[in-house]
């Protein structure tokens, strides 16, 4: 029984990664129908930033804003320079475009911070025991922060009008063009969202999964996995699909195999897109961020 | 476009398989020469050239042909590696030998792999092979069979008669003819029945389904065969490296299958084996380049080179090297290659004028035979009825409309008869064939086709192409047969000369060498139909087949249509050409609101003032009006 | 004028739909496009309101030439456009469908953005309860009329609108006709397209009647109302002489006259 509590309350630390990560293509994919291959890079990208800021004498918070605003402007040039100029976007386009940043940034990490992963140093080191469950406080803040992004991306599509432009970008592109909103505006700012959320995904999850300039590929399948569960249109279904992965993968690796952690997310990616195409968590194809 | 077919757009078929001959050749002496040439790192650099080339050209396939992205095709090299390995050295198997166990163990992975994940479309198949690369990785990596993480050793260079090819450049001759081979087959399959319809597909799925192609199928046939590719280059890659490891599955090296591809150019064969070697070369240049600028760089720092290379022939050149090269040859050979078919025939010449039946065929259920029966068919789309449950028998050798205003639900009704969506309630009997809900391609097996309001043609490929597509079904050359060749080449002349022959009967003779798209509208309407015809359908449905045309060429279809009526085929017509439809009718269903509010001759039909009302709309003060459009579905006077 | 159309052409791809239009609309009228399904109409309105590119001719906007512009530009210009289906934003509130209408004047005075939002509340008092309502949920008549204060929230000059009646019950194509010719007396110009021939006439002020892709008569709603050309334009024939050959037509005639 502290053996289930265990894995489950490391499930939902390392879910709530997978689901700022998911966001981030959730929010991209809505608005522009790109499902954004570099989403992962973003995390990676965020970690390495901020702990090489760190290595640099700056303290934790300065590190994190550091990284948080340079992941920004990658997304952002990011949308500008491969997305942008194309003019018909194809499924097979999009996929080698967003390929080719993913890999171009993967290559630029391990040239700028070398091979090896290292850890962000945690916000409060240590953990506690609570029922004979160990929880490291590190994870309670990747539960909170995670919380409160969701949160606040929730409140920004939900309450203001940027966000609901957005929404309208991705239900009606006709009818939103129609009222005025740009749909080129509308696509880089998912693409700024995306880069921040992804960004605070790969400076949480840091201190305990460690960062190299690897990790975004899994992180980015994962978050794809967990985005792809709750149906890829909606906020709330990432949020929970994120969970639902990590807690099904700590439950696999601790039952089963650790070796079969990673292959368990894809096993779960198959059957629920040919079971379920509109996710677990998804009720119609409908737009709903 | 990168999503084009790879067949060429050339003037005949006869004339691109002389190029493919010179372009085999030149390519065969290339190779044959290189080792001799290039100092020796180079020749090793070539031999991975070779190999990975094998695994890009399959790739190549998949996305040219079939349009979908592997990103894992890393995994299958690895299954044909490690099969190979294992064969090798723990079982003591010939090489050659291995080699037919790995492919074939590969396949059959393949196969069960695919039928899953091609009912995954675009980015969802794109991610999904990916997962399948990491789960090969993770699970050679925990198989202690396979060697876990350090892999299986010792796997000795091939021997054949005695001679052990262990040199590079050995090696790399060695190769040479297993990868024009390669390339041949993979050839052939594009100029095939199978690879036209795949194009086909990549330009219209839904209208490739209606001519018969079982488009899942073929899909999945060209998956395995594109992993049989990969899985020749795995067991090449293991005698040559002597070892084989969980990295062979890496995702870096699917990446890398991938811009050989791309780079080399979707658009033809040649480009996978070019790509091969342009990034096989940059990869090695990197390589060397990098640590030198950037002190200190250490592993694989060559994938900068990989993602700037994806990322700006994606956005500038997305045809890759081939774009390059027809561009090249275009300029230089002026524009005569731009406008190569014969002039444009003047209007109204289109169909030769006599008025016999036309396209009958033996064996065709009799005139007034019911052949489509559709009963009770209803579509609810969330809370409202589209369709409401409609009742409609078709007979042989008659000309049934199906009209009603805009929104009214005809082509729902009619994308629910053809199989392309499937009804909330209801039946729909095609010759005895129950097809609702069931794909189109079922529709067609039943003997019945149809055309499309917006057109579908297919338009990467020439008229001729068009309508050779529409012969599919009337011909049954498959995969193995067409990547052979030799059984394949008598089939495909019938079939070309069968086409040719409609396309003279409908007047579109002159054409048939010519892009579709290249075509004026109304001619382009015209291929449809000789698409649809060239099926030998005993029902056509022809959705808005008026819409756009000019008087002389609606005069020209209805001569057309009354021809094959007299030929025994059933027609149903969704038109809003009213006057058109009246004239040439025999029976008339009018929808509104998804009912059908009256059946019956064009005589009945004109006269119902239900009919009426709902062509020309309610006057809002009208109360009479009204009440006739609130009652409802008419009883016919 | 406030929406002056010369010679506009349009179509997709290689297709040319629309050959040549003129349509003039302004001093608060009510102008009407009406022909049968592939006319054109609605070809004409996305080019107009720069949905597509337009492959020929001339848009004048409030005097402004604006042809080639971008519907995000005409949108800040004063046009509006109810397009085809309403397309209302689905998942977001009734409320929200109308806050974003009210997008091209967000940096404008909320003053004025609620007094927008008040009139159009007030033409489609039925929108009033549903305010909160997911606009998804709502029938097609209240889509429609959602979609039309939507157009309205942004304060234009032109308002036009493609098929405001299609799929509505005869009742509430009247409400909506009534709300347009409010809107007309308001001094609003408006551009509706429509398939209902009567209920276009029994509103509108001028009728451009159109088929495949031209403009084949136009003219005062009240002299072209019982012109038996038009209804020969709805059921086939008779206007462009190039019928497909077969007997006369002694019904649609009469079906003219009832």
């Amino acid at each position: 029984m502290v053996d289930l509590l265990q894995l489950v309350f490391a499930g939902l630390s390392q879910g709530a990664v997978y689901a700022l990560v998911a966001i981030g293509f959730v929010a991209i994919f809505t608005v522009s129908g790109v499902i954004n291959l570099a989403q992962g890079e973003f995390a990676a990208l965020g970690g390495l930033v901020a702990i090489s800021a760190v290595g640099s004498g700056l303290p934790l918070l300065a590190a994190v804003v550091v990284a948080v605003a340079t992941v920004a402007v990658v997304a952002v040039l990011m949308e500008r320079l491969t997305i942008a100029p194309v003019k018909r976007m194809t499924t097979l386009v999009s996929l080698i475009l967003t390929l080719g940043v993913s890999t171009g940034l993967k290559a630029l990490m391990l040239l700028v911070y070398g091979p090896d992963a290292e850890g962000l140093t945690p916000i409060n080191p240590g953990g506690f025991t609570v029922g004979g469950v160990s929880i490291r406080y590190q994870e309670l803040w990747i539960l909170a922060v995670a919380a409160v992004v969701s949160a606040a991306v929730y409140w920004f599509y939900e309450r203001t009008l940027a966000g609901k432009a957005l929404r309208a970008c991705a239900e009606q592109p006709v009818a939103a063009r129609l009222v005025g909103i740009s749909l080129g505006r509308a696509s880089l700012t998912a693409f700024l969202i995306a880069g921040c959320v992804g960004a605070i995904a790969g400076v949480m999850a840091s201190p305990i999964y460690f960062t190299s300039w690897e990790s975004g590929l899994t992180l980015g399948l994962k978050g794809f996995v967990a985005a792809t569960l709750g149906g890829l249109v909606s906020v709330r279904g990432a949020v929970l699909g994120g969970l639902l992965l990590g807690v099904l993968e700590n439950l696999t690796a601790g039952y089963v195999s650790t070796g079969l952690r990673d292959a368990v997310a894809f096993l779960l990616l198959i059957v629920v897109l040919v079971a379920r195409p509109s996710g677990v968590f998804g009720r119609s194809a409908e737009a709903r961020v | 476009m990168a999503r084009r077919a790879l067949r060429l757009p050339g003037p005949s078929a006869r004339r691109s398989r002389r190029g493919d001959v010179i372009g085999i050749s030149v390519l065969a002496v290339l190779l044959a020469v290189f080792p001799f040439v290039a100092p020796g790192s180079l020749t090793n650099v070539g031999v991975y050239a070779l190999i990975y080339s094998l695994a890009a050209l399959g790739l190549s396939l998949l996305m040219g042909l079939a349009g979908q992205v592997s990103l894992g095709h890393a995994g299958f090299f690895a299954i044909g590696a490690y099969t190979q390995a294992v064969l090798v050295t723990e079982y003591e198997v010939g090489g050659l030998l291995a080699s037919v166990a790995a492919v074939a163990v590969t396949m059959a992975v393949a196969l069960a792999v695919g039928l899953p994940l091609l009912r995954l479309r675009g980015h969802y198949l794109a991610l999904a092979t990916l997962g399948f690369g990491i789960i090969v990785t993770v699970l050679a990596a925990e198989s202690t069979f396979l060697g876990a993480t350090s892999g299986i050793f010792g796997i000795p260079k091939p021997e054949f008669n005695g001679r052990v090819y262990n040199s590079t450049t050995e090696y790399f001759l060695l190769l040479v003819p297993v990868v024009l081979l390669a390339l041949l087959l993979a050839r052939n399959v594009v100029e095939s029945r199978i690879g036209r319809a795949l194009g086909a597909v990549n330009d219209s799925e839904v209208a490739a389904e209606t001519l018969g192609v079982d488009t899942f199928r073929l899909r999945l046939q060209v998956f395995v065969l594109s992993a049989a590719y990969a899985s020749v280059a795995g067991t090449a890659f293991a005698h040559w490296l002597g070892v084989v490891n969980p990295n062979a599955a890496n995702f870096p090296l699917s990446v890398s299958f991938l811009l050989m591809a791309v780079l080399g150019g979707l658009g033809t064969v040649y480009g996978a084996v070019i790509g091969a070697f342009a990034v096989e070369g940059l990869d090695d240049g990197l390589r060397r380049l990098i640590p030198e600028l950037v002190p200190g760089a250490v592993g694989e720092v060559q994938l900068i080179g990989f993602g700037i290379l994806l990322t700006t022939i994606m956005i500038f050149l997305p045809g890759g090297l081939y774009q390059l090269w027809t561009t090249a040859r275009r300029r230089l050979s002026g524009s005569d290659l731009e406008d190569g078919g014969a002039p444009l025939p003047a209007e109204g010449a289109a169909l030769p004028p006599d008025e016999g039946p036309l396209l009958a065929r033996e064996g065709r259920p009799a005139a007034g035979t019911p052949l489509l029966e559709v009963s009770g068919l209803t579509k609810r789309f969330g809370g409202v009825t589209a369709v409401d449950d409609l009742d409609l028998t078709v007979h042989a050798g008659e000309i049934v409309a199906l009209i009603g205003p805009n929104g009214a639900g005809k082509t729902t009704a009619f994308n629910m008869i053809s199989g392309a969506v499937a009804p909330t309630a209801g039946t729909v009997t095609m010759a005895g064939t129950r097809v609702e809900g069931r794909k189109p391609h079922v529709f067609a097996r039943a003997g019945a086709t149809r055309t499309f309001q917006n057109l579908q043609i297919f338009g990467s490929s020439t008229v001729l192409g068009n309508v050779m597509v529409g012969r599919h079904l009337r011909s049954r050359t498959g995969l193995i047969g067409a990547a052979l060749v030799v059984p394949a080449r008598r089939e495909e002349r019938a079939v070309e000369a069968s086409a040719r022959e409609l396309l003279d009967l409908l007047g579109l003779g002159a054409d048939a060498d010519r892009l579709a798209v290249d075509l004026p509208f109304g001619r382009q309407r015209l291929v449809e139909i000789a698409r649809a015809l060239a099926l030998q359908p005993d029902l056509l449905l022809l959705d808005e087949p008026m819409a756009g045309l000019s008087g002389a060429e609606r005069r020209d279809l209805a001569r057309l249509l009354r021809r094959l009526r007299a030929g025994g085929m059933a027609i149903v017509l969704v038109e809003h050409d009213v006057e058109a439809v009246l004239a040439l009718a025999d029976r008339v269903a009018v929808l509104e609101d998804g009912v059908r509010i009256a059946l019956g001759t064009p005589e009945q039909v004109r006269h119902d003032p239900a009919v009426v009302a709902a062509y020309l709309g309610v006057e809002p003060e009208d109360s009479a009006a009204v009440a006739v459009a609130e009652t409802g579905p008419g009883e016919l006077p | 004028m406030s929406l002056e159309v010369r010679g506009l052409a349009a179509g997709y791809g290689r297709l040319e739909v629309l050959h040549g239009v003129d349509l003039t609309a302004g001093d608060g009228r009510l102008v009407a496009v009406i022909g049968a399904n592939g006319a054109g109409k609605t070809t004409l309105l996305r080019a107009l309101s720069g949905l597509i590119p337009a492959s020929g001719g001339t848009v004048t906007l409030a005097g402004a030439d604006v042809t080639g512009s971008g519907p995000e530009r005409l949108a800040r210009a004063g046009l509006a456009h109810v397009p085809e289906n309403r397309l209302v934003f689905p998942s977001l509130t009734v409320e929200d469908n109308l806050v974003l209408g009210a997008y091209t004047r967000r940096r404008g005075p909320a003053a004025e953005r609620r007094e927008a939002r008040d009139r159009a509340l007030a033409l489609f008092p039925r929108l009033q309860p549903r305010l909160q309502q997911v606009a998804g949920t709502m029938s097609g008549g209240e889509q429609q009329m959602l979609a039309i204060a939507r157009g309205l929230m942004a304060q234009p000059t032109v308002l036009v609108l493609d098929e405001p009646s299609v799929g509505l019950a005869p009742r509430l194509v009247g409400e909506i006709f009534t709300a347009l010719g409010k809107l007309r007396d308001d001094g609003l110009t408006l551009v509706a397209v429509e398939q209902n021939a009567r209920a276009a006439f029994a509103v509108a002020d001028h009728v451009y009647v159109m088929d495949r892709g031209a403009v084949v008569l136009e003219g005062d709603a009240a002299t072209l109302a019982s012109d038996p050309r038009v209804t020969a334009a709805f059921l086939g024939g008779g206007l462009s002489g190039d019928t497909p050959d077969g007997p006369p037509t002694p019904g649609t005639a009469e079906a003219g006259q009832r």
